[in-house]
């Protein structure tokens, strides 16, 4: 990957970022979708509790899967800045460091997924709370992620809108592209307020999902136009 | 060196410089480090909620000052990173700013271990609202928090896990490091990516991989750091790479 990106092609680079951006994305939601949800019941801390330690497996391969999602977040947060930059070095910069503050924060709140780990197991420390005590904490914390991954949003919605200007600006990638994202974009900024942001959560995933689809396939397919690229970034200091 | 001076010196770019000052901050993130993490781990008896309790009440300031060292490690690793990320541009400018996001991912994990470290503070001393919950309640809770704080140090190293294996990477496209220093960090990275990932999947094999699983972090950091600190880095081939990287890129 390395290798690839030293050559410093911009259709090299917007391909190793149209792939690492699909492993961001089917990593999230195996995770999300097929792990935390499926054994997280709302409002059930013991069938949760049950879940996670009968199928402790998985739930381990899930909070992996998400430390997997958030490196290759962090890849896609630096590559975009490399793409995007021609465009504008400092508002690329900034768009980057606002993404990399909602990946922080999202990484952060994964500490209280694997949580539940620590005060489920029959530790004999433990045994000064009952049972449905350990569950109610552990519910606690997996409670605690959530709202600590939706604090993530608005920063990502903050980047994605920075980034669709910078797409709207730019002349080697579509501008349809940039409208989505900075709509997407404005779609996560509802989790300004968790309440709201929760309600609008399937409309604003769903447009932010097929505005992420039509990116991948894009930078996989076609990539960046190469010499507007260059033409673009000629204008900017180099180094 | 009059502090006075080292300012100019680093403006001016002087890849020599910033070397050795890379190397000095380095070697201190490695002592203030370490001094915290042996102060934090020294405390906590393993299941033993109610010794690891009486420990960190009787040695409360030492306890803080582990904590305090720690943060200090991390400040000095954010400065390692910063060092790092102009050191190695020429190298390759956007795999040293990849590796610097990595790194700092990494750094501000910690953040959420010290909180869960000053949480045991907040849990034993007595205040009135707390107690609804028994002492020995009280006492679970605290060493469940620093239980959790192990973890979350282990995410940490995840990132800098990621990071270690980028720097590899850099020196050995560098053409002002010797590649033996690549090879040393992509070790320490490899070792700190298995020594979480381990830990993650199955906690009683991490116990017994423990202490060695540290030492490929612990001497491909270590080197990296006497290297910088005693030979710096080849200014003349830097320079080149520099202009180098300038060309291709126009």
């Amino acid at each position: 990957m390395a290798e690839l990106i030293a050559q410093a092609s911009p259709r090299r680079m917007a391909r190793i970022t149209g792939v690492l951006y699909l492993l961001t994305i089917v990593t999230g939601i195996f995770a999300q979708g097929f792990v935390s949800e499926r054994l997280v019941v709302p409002n059930d801390a013991a069938a949760t509790a049950i879940n996670i330690l009968t199928q402790k497996s998985l739930f381990q391969l899930g909070f992996i899967v998400y430390m997997i999602e958030m490196a290759c977040n962090i890849a896609v947060t630096a590559l975009f800045y490399e793409l995007l930059r021609p465009v504008s070095r400092s508002v690329s910069l900034l768009a980057a460091f606002l993404g990399l503050a909602a990946c922080t924060i999202k990484t952060l709140s994964r500490v209280f997924y694997i949580a539940p780990l620590f005060v489920l197991g029959s530790s004999h420390y433990l045994t000064v709370f009952n049972m449905e005590q350990l569950q109610a904490l552990a519910f606690l914390f997996l409670r605690v992620n959530d709202q600590g991954a939706g604090m993530a949003f608005p920063f990502f919605g903050f980047a994605a809108i920075l980034k669709g200007y910078l797409i709207l600006r730019s002349n080697f990638l579509p501008r349809f592209l940039g409208a989505w994202s900075a709509l997407a974009g404005l779609g996560w900024l509802t989790f300004l307020s968790p309440t709201l942001g929760n309600r609008l959560f399937p409309y604003t995933a769903a447009f932010g999902l097929l505005g992420a689809a039509a990116m991948i396939l894009w930078l996989l397919i076609v990539g960046v136009n190469e010499q507007r690229w260059k033409e673009q970034s000629s204008g900017q200091t180099s180094f | 060196m009059s502090t006075a001076v080292m300012p100019a010196r680093i403006a001016e770019g002087s890849p020599r410089v910033k070397a050795k000052i890379s190397g000095v901050v380095y070697f201190l993130v490695f002592v203030t480090g370490v001094f915290g993490f042996s102060v934090g781990g020294r405390y906590v008896v393993s299941n033993d909620a109610t010794a690891t309790a009486a420990n960190i009440l009787a040695h409360e300031s030492l306890f803080r000052l582990g904590l305090a060292s720690s943060l200090i490690a991390t400040a000095l690793y954010i400065a390692v990173t910063a060092l790092f990320y102009d050191l190695f541009k020429p190298a390759n400018r956007s795999v040293s700013l990849l590796a610097a996001f990595f790194s700092l991912v990494g750094c501000a994990t910690g953040g959420v271990s010290f909180l869960l470290l000053l949480a045991p503070l907040v849990l034993l001393k007595g205040a009135q609202y707390l107690s609804v919950f028994n002492v020995e309640q009280l006492q679970a809770l605290a060493l469940a928090c620093l239980k959790l704080a192990g973890e979350a140090n282990n995410i940490g190293l995840v990132f800098f896990g990621v990071y270690c294996l980028l720097i590899g990477y850099l020196i050995f496209k560098s053409n002002f490091l010797p590649r033996i220093l690549g090879a040393a960090m992509t070790f320490a990275g490899l070792g700190w990516l298995t020594g979480s990932f381990a830990s993650f999947l199955s906690p009683p094999l991490i116990k017994v991989l423990f202490p060695y699983i540290m030492w490929p972090g612990m001497l491909g950091e270590a080197s990296l750091t006497v290297w910088l600190l005693v030979k710096g880095v080849n200014v003349q081939r830097w320079k080149e790479q520099v202009s180098a990287a300038r060309e291709s890129f126009t």
